[in-house]
Formats: C-alpha cells, sequence, structure tokens
C-alpha cells in the first residue's frame, strides 16, 4: 500500500515542486568553484580555428542580433567572441538587426575594450540598428559607406578611422552573427552567398540542429551552438566568463531534468501495471 | 530638479538592478499562476518594447539616412519617400485607393526578386554539399602539393552513409506523385517518419536547453548581481528559497481547500 501511495504522489506531483527542484539545481553551483572540463564539438573548434587565423587588423563585421529575451544565450556567446577577436587585434564593426542589441553591444565593447587598448572609431565602431534587414543587406554588400553613413554616436563613416579601406563587402575579412532569432538566414542570402564571406554563427541552442546544414554546406565556416559553445569556447580560449560560471548550474539542470524524466517515465509504467493488476493507485 | 537629476545619475546603477530584480521577480509570479503582478509586467514589458522599437528606428535610421540629409544637406527630393509612404494610407479612401496598389506593387515586385536570390544563396549550396561520397580514399594532392580532396576514412564513410540513407528515406516520405504502395517506398518513407521524429526530438531537447539557460542567467542576475543589494548572493538565495516555500505552501492551502 506504501509503495502504490509512493507512486500516486510521484505522479501527481505538483510542477511548483519541480520548479523549485530546478531553482536548487541551478542556484546551488553558484556558491562552489568547481569547473568540470567539457569536450569541444567539432563545430566550435571550426569557429576558433577561424578566429585564430585571422591577421591583425582584419576586418571583422559582426551581426549582433539579440535581446534581452536571450541573454542567457547570446550574451555569453557575444561576450568570448569579442574577448578573442580582440586577443587577435582585429578591427570590429558592430551591425544590429534587433534594436535591443545595440546598447548590449555597447556595453560589452566598452567594458572590454580598455583591457585589450581597444579605443571607440579607431578599432571598433557600432552602427545600431537597421531595420528591414534584407533590402539593408542588399544595399550594404556594394557600397557600406553609404549604406552605413553614421555610427550610434552620429559620426559619419568616413570621419571613423576603423572603416578606412572599406567600400564593399569584398573588404569584410569576415563575418560573425551572433543572433536570437533567423537573422543569419539573410546574412547567407545577401551577404555570405553573393560575396563569398567566410562566415560563422553563434545561435541559440533551438536553431542548432537546423544550422548544421549550413556548417556542412560550407556556408558557415563554423558555429557557436547555444550556450553549450559558449563554455566551450571560454574552456578553450582560457578565460572565465559567464558561460563558464554557467557551466555547472547548466549541467545539474539538465541531469536534473533527465532524471524526473525517466522517474515520471517508470511511474508511469508502475501505476498502468497496478491498474491493470485489478488494484487501485490509492 | 538638478539635484533630482544628479540623485538619479549616482544611483542608475543600483535603480538598474532593482528595477531588474523586481521585474524579474514579477515575470516569474506566472510561475505559481496566472496573475495581476504577472499581467502588468508583461504589458510593461511589450509597451516599453515597442516604444524603444520606435525611438531606435527614428535615432538610427530615420534621422540619419533621411531627416538630416533632407534638411542639413539639401537633398530635397528625399521628401519624395515620404510622398510614396503616405501614398500607402490611401487604401483608405475609395476613389484613390488604386494609388495605393502601385506601392504595394513595387513593394511585392522587389520582395520576389529578393526572394530569388534568397533561394538561389540558400539552398543551392547545400544541394552539391549533400552528394557525399561512399568510398574511402587518400588524400588526392596536385603537382604543387596542394590538396585537392581531403582524405576519407572508413568512419567519415560511415558517418556519409548514415547521412544518404536517412536523406534518401526523408525525401521519400515527401514523394507524392505516386501512391505509396510499393513495398520498398512504403518502407522507406516509415523509416524517413521515423527519423523525422529523431529530430524534432532534437529540436525539442535543444529547446529545454535554450530555456534552462535562459533561466540560468535570470538567477545568475538575481544571485550574482542583485544579490550583493540586499546583503550578499547567500541572502538573495535564501529569498529565492523562501519565495518558493510561500508558493508550495499556498499550493497546498488551495489543494486543501477543493478538497
Amino acid at each position: 500500500m506504501r509503495y502504490r501511495n509512493i507512486i500516486y504522489f510521484l505522479n501527481r506531483i505538483d510542477r511548483r515542486i519541480l520548479y523549485t527542484l530546478l531553482i536548487l539545481a541551478i542556484t546551488i553551483p553558484f556558491f562552489y568553484k568547481i569547473r568540470i572540463p567539457v569536450p569541444i564539438s567539432r563545430q566550435t573548434d571550426q569557429l576558433y580555428s577561424a578566429v585564430e587565423a585571422l591577421p591583425a587588423n582584419s576586418m571583422v563585421l559582426f551581426g549582433a542580433d539579440w535581446s534581452a529575451s536571450t541573454r542567457g544565450e547570446n550574451r555569453p556567446q557575444s561576450e568570448a567572441l569579442v574577448e578573442h577577436l580582440m586577443r587577435k587585434k582585429v578591427r570590429i564593426i558592430i551591425l544590429c538587426f534587433d534594436p535591443q542589441a545595440k546598447f548590449l553591444m555597447q556595453a560589452i565593447m566598452e567594458k572590454k575594450g580598455p583591457s585589450h587598448g581597444y579605443k571607440e572609431k579607431r578599432d571598433w565602431a557600432n552602427f545600431g540598428y537597421r531595420p528591414s534587414q534584407a533590402n539593408f543587406l542588399k544595399a550594404f554588400g556594394p557600397d557600406i559607406p553609404t549604406t552605413l553613413s553614421m555610427d550610434i554616436h552620429g559620426n559619419r563613416v568616413q570621419d571613423l578611422p576603423v572603416m578606412q579601406g572599406v567600400q564593399t563587402a569584398h573588404d569584410i575579412d569576415m563575418l560573425v552573427n551572433v543572433t536570437g532569432s533567423t537573422t543569419s538566414d539573410a546574412y547567407v542570402q545577401y551577404l555570405q552567398g553573393s560575396y563569398h564571406l567566410k562566415m560563422a554563427a553563434a545561435i541559440t541552442s533551438v536553431m542548432v540542429p537546423e544550422a548544421f546544414n549550413r556548417l556542412d554546406s560550407g556556408q558557415f565556416i563554423g558555429m557557436m551552438p547555444g550556450l553549450q559553445g559558449a563554455i566551450e569556447y571560454e574552456q578553450k580560449l582560457g578565460y572565465v566568463g559567464r558561460a563558464s560560471i554557467a557551466s555547472e548550474s547548466s549541467s545539474a539542470a539538465h541531469l536534473l531534468v533527465i532524471a524526473l524524466i525517466f522517474l515520471g517515465n517508470i511511474c508511469m509504467l508502475l501505476e498502468r501495471r497496478i491498474v491493470q493488476a485489478g488494484g487501485a493507485a490509492k | 530638479m538638478s539635484g533630482f537629476s544628479n540623485w538619479l545619475a549616482a544611483h542608475t546603477d543600483t535603480m538598474t538592478l532593482w528595477i531588474g530584480a523586481l521585474c524579474t521577480l514579477g515575470l516569474f509570479s506566472i510561475l505559481y499562476r496566472e496573475n495581476k503582478i504577472y499581467r502588468f509586467f508583461e504589458h510593461l514589458f511589450l509597451g516599453l518594447s515597442m516604444g524603444y522599437l520606435m525611438g531606435n528606428i527614428w535615432t538610427d535610421t530615420l534621422r540619419p539616412k533621411w531627416w538630416i540629409p533632407l534638411w542639413n544637406d539639401g537633398e530635397w527630393w528625399q521628401i519624395g519617400v515620404l510622398f510614396c509612404g503616405l501614398c500607402y494610407y490611401l487604401m483608405f479612401f475609395k476613389k484613390v485607393s488604386w494609388i495605393s496598389r502601385l506601392i504595394i506593387g513595387f513593394i511585392l515586385g522587389v520582395s520576389s526578386g529578393l526572394a530569388f536570390q534568397a533561394f538561389v544563396n540558400d539552398y543551392w549550396p547545400q544541394i552539391p554539399a549533400s552528394f557525399k561520397p561512399l568510398w574511402p580514399h587518400p588524400e588526392l594532392r596536385d603537382k604543387a602539393g596542394h590538396i585537392l580532396v581531403k582524405a576519407l576514412s572508413v568512419p567519415d564513410v560511415l558517418n556519409n552513409l548514415i547521412f544518404m540513407i536517412i536523406l534518401v528515406c526523408v525525401m521519400s516520405y515527401f514523394f507524392f506523385s505516386l501512391e505509396q504502395n510499393n513495398r520498398v517506398l512504403k518502407r522507406s518513407a516509415t523509416a524517413g517518419r521515423w527519423m523525422m521524429m529523431f529530430s524534432f526530438g532534437a529540436i525539442f531537447g535543444s529547446t529545454m536547453m535554450a530555456r534552462i539557460a535562459l533561466l540560468i542567467d535570470r538567477l545568475d542576475f538575481l544571485i550574482n548581481d542583485f544579490g550583493p543589494q540586499i546583503g550578499g548572493q547567500g541572502v538573495m538565495f535564501i529569498v529565492l528559497l523562501a519565495l518558493c516555500a510561500v508558493v508550495i505552501l499556498l499550493v497546498r492551502r488551495n489543494e486543501r481547500e477543493q478538497e
């Protein structure tokens, strides 16, 4: 009878108790500084190698298309990528097709810039939010200065040292798109495909299974898949950032969810067996 | 007024953290059940995002690309853009609604052209990439020593074989030109459906991962960023636990009342 009651209780456990367990699984690792090494996936390794191969002073177009709603994945990705790009001493121009991204990226660049000797206008520039991505990219490819015209502070493109020598998309050495939506589609369709740019994407986990097509076809030269990708990238970089802090919480939460799925299914099967045997669960 | 401005400037960071924490907890209240606090913060967020978007369209696009050239650089002809935009609204006036169709037709034409380019650039490179070698071979180089074809090991071939089988099976599922009575076609279509189920499972698993990552970010904010404001990370952890306990007690009380 007791066994049946336990099965009955587990099958009807309130979802708010599960939320509490999840909160505990995520928050407890914040208080312990254990770092479990993670294996580096092929796609993250490819992205790392592509950035590593960039010569100093290369021009990188950083497409930041994320907002507060996907910050949990896209911020660690952006921070890890910016850290690596700044270590490589490349020039960075930021373009956003999400209105919130311009200030989120500005904050990251202003935080990381000084420690790497980076100065706004000289080494990097933020061109802010642009609506209508397809039309904008179509115009951007053949004539970058006219299409961008001004950065977020109102400085004209011709007055920005970082933009010297940049006329068309052929002058861009690499395109990195950190996105929480489908903006990487338009980048492939109107920029990467037409100008054969080296393109890499840092995307949210939801988009990963479908993005492998582009990795296989060479449209992406590398990819950072979700928070896991950011954790791997930081490990590869030897850098402890937001992703590394979240690493153990992520593992604990996933283990809990897997355990609950197993437990739920086992309890369901056991209750079904009890009912079939003719006994009521409670 | 300037005193308030100074105070605001000095306390911006603190206020940002407090507002962020209150909004987060307000939105998390949905985990208990639908309530007015959640509704308030949801509407606040929607309103803020829309206002923010409108502001950004003006500051980052309309002002530098249209307003400044029109008024400061003497590009008077840019007024025509405004005229074209306003023509859209003529659809509300029966007698002249045909003018709005000219603009809509123009936009449709441009979009169709863009869609064709999008299709070519997006899918064409994926077609040859789907043809994969199924026989192991060593690296092939030209006379100058440049790699022409990368070496293909037995595990690579196995990967390619699995890829090809899945590709053919899934494509056969979408083959509707004939009735699928043929035994081979029927079985491959069934296998294709199974493969797609695996794929949907992977997408669902990835969605779970994404949602957990977002929760980690919010809890990281509450404990590590906001926590020091109220006495430390440990204090915030205890506050969170207390809130969870209150929610569970409320749920238990409701259950008892229903019984």
